[in-house]
């Protein structure tokens, strides 16, 4: 019986909106007092066909940085999680709360100081400079997620392998990495979807020409074009869940692959 | 070479841009407060932006809503989300498949959670159709005025929906690795479930709702995303403030807007560490961040 | 230890800390070249134009129709950017400030205070508008020397024209008010069910300039350039009249629409009885939309409503001169403004001077239909006034935001 309560306040709070949502995409005239849409038309529909390469290439855009941004914390993080994870010194704990704030301070606080800097140097109104600052921005949950997938890896594994003769190189390839994926996936996962919903700070730096899907989803919000804005709203919504399925069945096949599973 | 070098080396991937870009970006923040490094050439002293902003009174309104909208709303989604991820977490096996259905306004972005809000709660609504057809209004101006009554409402419910599952995410991660058996013991000792609740569970939980209290009030103070789409005329959100002051107003008014900036940083600091100390001080050292 | 500490700081602040500003070029051998050489260098090249996004319409029409055109006659690749004004007028800022000299726009959609700030901070390439051959042939220059008083000197081409309209609901309002008296008269007998976009919105600043003309005692006053006296001895009567109804408008005037578009959606939903537009084509544009209800229709306050033009300009550090300049001629062309005329593209009243056209070309600008929603161009010049000198607009707004909003 409790159970059908949580139910019933999960579905209002998390699944209402999207059937909302979608109703308000096929129903462009759905106004005050109707609670049901009174006609239905698929001209939001017809209006996303007509402009599929320009919705595709934002949100292509935006996949791509998105990716960028995640390669870039994994590169950032790495070897520091490692170190993080196994060694101890002097001030760790402070070095980790300071190098954990950027994703807790307004990004506005840095970004805005960044701006001009980044105009002087030709970063702005490119793909690189969006994707050095939403690495910026994003890097502490990789940093995180890292540090744990690290502990929980111990340093077992790496010290039979340095025994039996392998460098560091072959260390961290063959057997390191392998077993970092489910931390990597999970931080990744998070940097990519900060990375993706990101509106303002893609605006800041990539100034109009980085292409983003926030971008081109914003200035519908506040227009009366509702369906339009629910329409590209549910795809926001679908993409991610469709990638993140993707990226799971990957995972579990590599796995069974190498034998892990 | 010494190992402090080699510990520097192998940090440094992550501390040199931290150091040019964050730390960086914040010392030149602080600069154009000054009048240094800004576009245009300022005369006038170095702290007439901070002067200025200390006298106008709409400064202070708007750092308080700020305050105000990011506590409340941080307050409410941690407090919802930690229920809700208890609940969820003792639902039986395929129900739990289906709670998975809470992830959905974290992948969403603010801007489509605010939208959201748009859709349901204005007076010409989704909600207010629904109670007019309830008979409980007869026109749309007899629906309560959610979104601009002037206590940030709009954007209250907006951070809410979207920080919720993000608390739950935080607690249901504690609670995965939670020993079953001590609330087994409890109930046979005869205790409520409320108690039980209250006594064993929520402790545990603290860090995690300590760091989802802090995360998302840090947030929701200096979000640009919801405000954008949800702020009232008056008073403002700080950061629409410094928005419009950076991309709307006279290039010359850039300091008032990164010396805002820089206390709005400053607050933020000071925040993570006395609550930080604070709540260090009540768990004696179990660690937030 | 210290001196290594000292090494990296400095390392750190060379890093961080911007080098010196370059010198600053002109471009204008460009001006001296004959139209038929540029056209040829802006063949094959990309011409980013830059121009607000929030009409789904214009941005399709830009992006089928005229990119489509740019294409064949010049195989010229066009690319849109949605920006809003007053944010690319503040990106070439600090890209001057910042001595970047290539930048990434071409062509700018703009007008008014907007070219006014641009044109004096040097943002702007020119004067090129009377090179385009189609402006030679087919504009007045005396309709395009002054752009919100502000002499233009060819540094901005003529695009389209615009008048201030209002919109009702003839199934929700039967006569509306058709004087700025009568409007607030009906604002006080149906509270909040009126309200306008907050300023320094586009829309919403003209609609204060809209009453200040009205209860001030009509615009020719103000022509003659800026006066701060008068503006003085003046304006406290505008802000009395905004802060009489204050308290009849919707939301009880404590919030105001942060945008038109907000203002069309609440006017849309039926949540506020009148919506206004800087475009007489707007009300047709959304019905054909399917999100106004087709009972909307338009009308004109008798006390006068503004006009003005609107223009495209060149920035300084457009990458592409050349091809700004084919696109900002093919704009003016007679194929162009009649397609942009039609309201099934957009409806925005051509720019160009229908006497100078021929017959053939006359006609086909009367025969097209411009909906039930839009008012036709006799309706229009009967109460058409023009704009104010744009150092009163910002006075105007700063005076709206100390006087009424934070009254």
């Amino acid at each position: 019986m409790k159970h059908v309560g949580t139910l019933l306040v999960l579905v209002l709070l998390f699944v209402l909106p999207v059937i909302v949502l979608l109703l308000t995409g096929l129903a462009p005239g759905w106004r005050f007092p109707d609670v049901w849409p009174d006609t239905f038309s698929l001209k939001g529909i017809d209006y996303l066909v007509r402009h599929h390469d320009q919705i595709l290439s934002s949100l292509g855009s935006s996949f791509v940085f998105s990716v960028f941004t995640v390669l870039l914390t994994l590169f950032m993080c790495l070897f520091p999680a490692a170190v993080f994870a196994r060694v101890e010194f002097k001030g760790k704990a402070l070095l980790e709360g300071l190098l954990l704030t950027p994703a807790l301070v307004p990004p506005m606080t840095f970004a805005m100081g960044l701006h001009f800097v980044f105009i002087k140097l030709s970063l702005t109104e490119t793909m690189v400079g969006v994707v050095i600052l939403l690495a910026m921005v994003s890097y502490p949950y990789m940093f995180r997620a890292l540090v744990a997938g690290f502990q929980t890896m111990g340093e077992d594994y790496r010290i039979c392998a340095r025994n039996l003769g392998a460098g560091t190189l072959a260390i961290v390839l063959q057997v390191e990495l392998p077993l970092l994926i489910p931390a990597v996936v999970a931080g990744g996962s998070v940097v990519f979807l900060v990375a993706f919903s990101e509106y303002f700070l893609v605006f800041l730096i990539g100034g109009g020409s980085v292409a983003s899907f926030t971008g081109t989803l914003f200035p519908l919000l506040s227009s009366s074009n509702r369906s339009l804005a629910a329409l590209l709203t549910l795809i926001f919504l679908f993409l991610p869940i469709l990638l993140f399925l993707v990226m799971d069945t990957a995972v579990v096949r590599l796995y069974r692959k190498r034998g892990m599973i | 070479m010494s190992w402090t070098t080699n510990l520097f080396l192998r940090l440094s991937p992550l501390i040199l841009p931290y150091l040019v870009l964050f730390c960086g970006g914040v010392f030149l923040t602080v600069c154009q407060s000054i009048g240094v490094l800004t576009p245009l050439p300022q005369d006038g002293g170095a702290l007439d932006a901070y002067a200025g902003l200390l006298t106008d009174r709409s400064f202070f309104a708007s750092f308080a809503f700020s305050l105000g909208v990011a506590a409340v709303s941080a307050l409410f989604a941690v407090a919802i989300g930690t229920f809700l991820a208890y609940r969820v977490w003792q639902l039986p096996g395929r129900l739990a498949t289906a709670a998975l259905v809470y992830k959905i306004p974290l992948i969403l972005p603010h801007i489509a959670v605010a939208f959201v809000v748009l859709v349901f709660w204005s007076q010409s609504g989704i909600l207010a159709s629904t109670a007019h057809s309830l008979g409980l209004i007869q026109s749309m101006n007899e629906f309560p005025n959610v979104l601009y009554s002037g206590w940030g409402i709009g954007m209250i419910l907006a951070y809410t929906l979207k920080g919720t599952p993000f608390a739950m995410l935080l607690v249901l991660a504690l609670l995965v690795r939670f020993d079953v058996r001590q609330i087994q013991t409890a109930a046979m000792l005869g205790a409520s479930g409320l108690r039980i609740f209250s006594s064993i569970v929520l402790p545990r939980l603290a860090p995690a709702i300590h760091t989802g209290f802090i995360i998302l009030f840090l947030y929701g103070f200096g979000a640009f995303d919801i405000p954008y789409l949800l702020s009232e005329s008056r008073p403002g959100m700080l950061s629409i403030h410094v928005y419009n002051l950076y991309f709307k107003h006279d290039l010359a008014r850039r300091p008032e807007a990164m010396a805002i900036l820089t206390i709005m940083f400053g607050f933020a600091l000071l925040f993570i560490i006395a609550y930080s100390k604070v709540v260090r001080r009540l768990e004696n050292g179990v660690r937030k961040l | 230890m210290t001196k290594k500490l000292v090494i990296l700081f400095a390392l750190w602040v060379s890093l961080v800390l911007p080098g010196p500003l370059p010198a600053q070029q002109t471009d204008t051998a460009l001006l001296d070249t004959p139209f038929a050489r540029i056209e040829e260098q802006a063949r094959g090249s990309q011409v980013r134009w830059y121009l607000f996004g929030g009409w789904a319409h214009v941005n399709t029409w830009v992006d089928t129709y005229v990119a489509g055109e740019m294409k064949k006659r010049y195989d010229i690749d066009l690319v849109r950017v949605p920006m809003d004004a007053g944010v690319f007028v503040n990106k070439l800022l600090n890209e001057k400030a910042a001595g970047r000299k290539k930048g990434n726009i071409d062509l700018l959609w703009i007008n008014g205070e907007n070219f006014k700030n641009s044109k004096e901070a040097g943002l702007l390439f020119g004067p090129f508008a009377q090179k385009l051959p189609n402006v030679q042939q087919v504009v007045d220059p005396d309709s395009v020397a002054f752009d919100f008083g502000y002499p233009v000197d060819g540094y901005e081409a003529p695009y389209g024209r615009a008048q201030f309209v209002f919109e009702y609901d003839t199934a929700q309002v039967g006569t509306p008010p058709k004087t700025v008296a009568a409007l607030k008269a009906w604002i006080r007998a149906n509270p909040g069910r009126f309200t306008y976009p907050q300023p320094p919105d586009f829309t919403g600043s003209a609609f204060i300039r809209q009453i200040f003309y009205a209860v001030t005692g009509g615009h020719e006053q103000y022509l003659a350039g800026w006066d701060p006296d008068l503006f003085a001895r003046q304006s406290p009567r505008l802000w009395a009249w905004f802060n009489d109804i204050e308290p009849f408008l919707w939301q009880k005037g404590r919030t105001y629409p942060k945008d038109s578009a907000f203002l069309d959606t609440l006017f849309s939903r039926g949540e506020v009885a009148f919506g206004m537009s800087y475009h007489p084509p707007h009300a047709q544009n959304k019905i054909l939309e399917g999100s106004y209800p087709d009972t909307v229709r338009t009308f004109v306050m008798e006390d006068g409503s503004i006009y003005n033009t609107h223009f495209t300009a060149i920035p300084f550090n457009s990458p592409n001169k050349a091809g700004a300049m084919v696109l900002a001629n093919f704009l003016i062309s007679v194929e162009a403004q009649l397609s942009k005329y039609r309201p099934d593209n957009w409806g925005d009243f051509p720019a160009l001077d229908p006497n100078r056209l021929g017959p053939a070309d006359q006609k086909r600008f009367q025969a097209v239909d411009l909906g039930p929603a839009t008012l036709g161009s006799d309706q229009l010049d009967r109460v058409a006034v023009p704009e104010i000198p744009s150092a009163y607009l910002e006075a105007l707004e700063q005076g709206w935001k100390d006087h009424v909003l934070d009254n």
